[in-house]
């Protein structure tokens, strides 16, 4: 075993080693569609600190053995070797709901607003008559207003991801920030957010996005451009995001994703 | 004494009624009723009401088409292909309304519909837009002092399209449990007819050896076709899987309403039978690949 800081890391893996960090020995995690982020940092956190974490892949396979991520994270190849098949209506939903089991959840949305709420629906202003109709929510809808720990991943940190106010909420974070959530009886909510440019987290009264990290290399102002609204910034000196170690990059390269996968998500 | 159940697709299609409500099985890429859903297209139906979880390629094709005016399901997207851009461009200029639910809402909408119910509650969406957007989802108060809770109301389907592994002549209804994920648990018993497609038809007997593989007993289900590789270019695991070549096919084609003509002519209005449709596709070669799982560009 390596731990020491690498040397050659790529962002992609430092996303992975980022949001490997969330996971803890305990815990389940489930991925759905174009998932190879998560599903990079489920099988580190595995490998690495965390050998007892149960994984949902496909939220189909339970504690699955994939020979290496597959060009989809919603195809049989990846939940090969597991020790249950879930049916979504009558497991994979108790699994979830119950709210014993499951606690974070990891997110992709094309639009991010300053208080963590989520839109996969639609871009535009008039919902039935949309500039853009994206993919639609999904599991979203569900995971944002039923407790869970959010975990947002984005590598193309832009303007047009991160914006002020989301078209259409189709994911429940902050709402409209302070204590609306705890109003509405929701728990859990957002806490991270990991792009290809620094790590986010929320002010805790406010919950205002707020700059947490900054991946080498970028500056605050970088950010600042490209992001569709005023980041919370609170530090004159913004602290670096660890970078993966030797042994981490070795297993994301060479046994967990060697063909690369996760790079499919850059550049979108 | 069971009744026979067995048919063929066209007389199965045929008693789908224009401006009915059809429900899909279908998860992105995976398991989708593709030679109910090319017949349903060849017939000319119209004014289709299409709910599925999660849906691919066959909602692409009908919307391509014409044959839906309306989606009600969570989302719709190829996964690693790309979003459905026949689908898109109609719901962007107003010719298909979307429901767009989250899971649990259309399970629980099923779910109504399955037991009689006039709704179930969910927890989710709460805080979202999903709801005011939506005349079937209602925040309710907890009869018992809890939180309020989103009532989602029944939803019937006319039709239910499925895809099994196997089945016999009387409608008993066989899948593989790596399969089951997209849609089987609830929507074929919240619809009103079943018609189901299956790689094979079998010797009750057969059926018999696993009964912990049937999904679905004869008398739910009113119609069953014998399609090999019905399910095809989605992966019906663990027999075959998705048709890399042909997804990206349809998708080159996908934007432009002559490559769309032409793409429907030469795989859902010129072939007669399934055969003339899976040598169009490549034929036994392309089939044995897709039996491995290859991924064939």
């Amino acid at each position: 075993m390596n731990d020491k800081p690498s040397t050659d890391w790529t962002v992609d893996e430092l996303m992975v080693t980022t949001l490997a960090a969330t996971l803890d020995n305990d815990d389940q995690a489930c991925n759905g569609m174009a998932s190879f982020i998560p599903v990079c940092a489920f099988q580190l956190a595995r490998l690495t600190h965390a050998p007892d974490l149960v994984w949902l892949a496909s939220s189909i396979g339970l504690d699955a053995r994939p020979e290496r991520v597959p060009a989809s994270t919603l195809e049989a190849p990846l939940w090969r070797d597991s020790i249950m098949y879930l049916e979504q209506y009558s497991t994979f939903w108790d699994i979830v709901l119950n709210g014993r089991w499951l606690q974070k959840f990891c997110v992709g949305a094309a639009q991010l607003d300053r208080y963590g709420n989520g839109n996969n629906s639609v871009i535009g202003d008039v919902y039935h008559r949309p500039k853009v109709r994206l993919p639609g929510t999904a599991g979203l809808g569900d995971m944002g207003s039923i407790g869970k720990r959010l975990f947002f991943w984005n590598p193309n940190h832009n303007p047009r991801s991160f914006v002020e106010k989301v078209d259409f909420v189709s994911c429940a974070g902050w709402l409209g920030g302070g204590d609306e959530r705890e109003r509405l009886g929701l728990t859990g909510g957002p806490e991270l957010v990991i792009t290809n440019l620094c790590v986010m987290d929320f002010h805790t009264e406010t919950r205002h996005m707020r700059l947490k990290s900054l991946h080498p290399g970028v500056t605050a102002e970088e950010v600042q451009d490209a992001t569709g609204f005023e980041l919370l910034i609170e530090d004159s000196v913004v602290p670096e995001t660890v970078v993966p170690t030797v042994e981490q990059v070795g297993l994301i390269r060479d046994v967990i994703d060697p063909d690369g996968m996760r790079l499919r998500e850059f550049g979108r | 004494m069971s009744k026979e159940k067995l048919t063929s697709l066209a007389e199965a299609i045929g008693t789908v009624p224009d401006g009915s409500t059809v429900a899909i099985q279908n998860m992105a890429t995976q398991s989708a009723p593709m030679a109910s859903v090319r017949e349903l297209i060849r017939q000319g139906h119209t004014g289709l009401e299409v709910v599925a979880l999660v849906g691919g390629i066959p909602i692409d094709l009908m919307a391509a088409a014409g044959s839906m005016d309306r989606f009600t399901g969570a989302a719709v997207s190829m996964e690693q292909f790309g979003l459905c851009q026949a689908y898109r461009n109609a719901v962007e200029s107003g010719r298909i309304v979307v429901q767009e639910l989250s899971e649990t809402a259309l399970n629980a909408r099923l779910g109504a519909g399955a037991r009689n119910l006039p709704f179930l509650p969910t927890r989710g969406m709460i805080g979202t837009d999903l709801i005011a957007i939506n005349p079937d989802l209602v925040m309710v108060p907890d009869p018992f002092g809890g939180p309020d809770v989103v009532a989602c109301r029944a939803l019937i389907p006319d039709v239910a399209l499925v895809h099994c592994h196997r089945a016999d002549r009387f409608g008993n209804l066989q899948m593989e449990p790596t399969a089951v994920w997209p849609d089987i648990g609830i929507m074929p018993k919240a619809a009103k007819h079943v018609i189901a497609t299956v790689e094979e038809i079998v010797d009750t007997e057969l059926l018999r050896s696993n009964p912990e593989k049937t999904i679905l007993p004869g008398f739910m289900v009113d119609a069953v076709v014998e399609v090999p590789f019905g399910a095809h270019p989605t992966s019906f695991n663990p027999r075959y899987g998705y048709d890399t070549a042909f997804h990206r096919g349809w998708i080159s084609v996908s934007r432009d309403p002559e490559g769309i003509s032409a793409w429907m002519q030469r795989y859902v209005y010129e072939p007669d039978t399934q055969e003339e449709y899976l040598e169009r596709v490549g034929g036994t070669d392309r089939l044995e690949a897709l039996k491995r799982w290859e991924i064939t560009e």
